[in-house]
């Protein structure tokens, strides 16, 4: 099963779609978790998603904004996408009748 | 351009080409400032060596390999000074013979030693040069007989180094010669012990040669450069 960062590492770059690459991921982390990550920790569990199959990385263009450096291009594998849902079924399960658990009706259950 | 900048480009140069360009890249678009970045890409490099270091072969090649045979090439170094002193003061008849073997040995435990370490580790390689440099100065500092110099100590460093180039390489030996040096070093050694020339300790020196003739024969039947 997939570790927390590996989920919303995979999630983030599922959600950018064709935009995803290193800094844009990071942003789009550090704005929803409020956590800024490391760039070690990114590349590092990208290369990990990537042998397991679960990413494909490739070197896309160089822009003026980036100093004329290249972008390391993400995307999503099937694979990913069924270790992703898989991950999200488990914490769904995992939570049903937690005290913080939202219930259907609106409020949360005691 | 800050030194901050300048130094996090310099420790970049420690990434991959590649991932060298994304993470600068990443930097750069992010504003990210110069310390700031140097830390990023420091605590990238230190991810990426731990990672090497979760394998045996870094292992086997620094701690098993570079720092006990430099001790053991250093003694085998010094040996063949002095044998070649005593060609030129004795005139047994097999004098040449043995000085003859241990200088073959030499060659053969160093440059089988540095290809090994070479083709184990190449990403960790400084660390299995360190391993074997810091024993060499410890002894090059220490090191007081009158009768031989200081660089006598040393002696196997260049067929080390040729061995260590060959194995980054990742030069193919043929089975056949493999074996051929692995036979011949196993003969040698086997001629100098029952001369009481060789120390039981340097048949640990042995397994280098052996590895390279087993890793040959996997590799049989592919196109093969010696």
């Amino acid at each position: 099963m997939l570790g927390e960062f590996e989920y919303v590492l995979i999630t983030t770059a599922a959600g950018l779609g064709n935009e995803a690459y290193g800094a844009a991921i990071r942003e789009q982390i550090a704005r929803t978790t409020g956590r800024k990550c490391s760039l070690g920790a990114l590349y590092t569990t990208i290369d990990r998603l990537e042998t397991k199959g679960l990413l494909k990385t490739w070197m896309g263009d160089a822009t003026p904004q980036r100093g004329g450096r290249a972008k390391r291009m993400i995307r999503v594998t099937a694979k990913g996408v069924q270790a992703a849902k898989d991950f999200y079924d488990a914490v769904t399960r995992v939570s049903r009748g937690a005290s913080w658990v939202v219930n259907q009706t609106g409020g949360a259950t005691e | 351009m800050s030194s901050g900048w300048s130094l996090t480009e310099v420790a970049a140069h420690l990434l991959h080409h590649e991932e060298r360009e994304a993470v600068l890249g990443d930097l750069s678009e992010a504003h990210e400032s110069g310390w700031r970045g140097l830390l990023d890409v420091l605590g990238l490099v230190a991810r990426r060596q731990l990672q090497l270091w979760k394998s045996w072969r870094p292992w086997v090649s620094g701690f098993g390999l570079a720092l006990p045979s430099s001790f053991l090439l250093m003694g085998a170094s010094v040996a063949v000074t002095v044998a070649y002193q005593g060609l030129n003061a004795q005139k047994s008849l097999n004098q040449p013979s043995l000085f003859l073997s241990q200088a073959l040995l030499l060659v053969a435990w160093s440059w089988s030693g540095g290809f090994v370490v070479g083709k184990l580790s190449r990403q960790t390689l400084w660390a299995s040069v360190l391993l074997c440099f810091a024993p060499c100065l410890f002894c090059f500092a220490r090191f007081r007989i009158p009768s031989l110099s200081r660089e006598s100590l040393l002696l196997f460093l260049l067929p080390a180094a040729l061995g260590a180039l060959q194995g980054l390489r990742r030069t193919r030996i043929r089975f056949r010669v493999a074996s051929l040096l692995a036979f011949s070093v196993t003969a040698l050694m086997v001629f100098l012990w029952s001369n009481g020339r060789l120390w039981f300790v340097n048949w640990s020196l042995i397994w280098p040669v052996w590895y390279i003739a087993s890793t040959a024969r996997n590799a049989s039947g592919e196109v093969e450069q010696c």
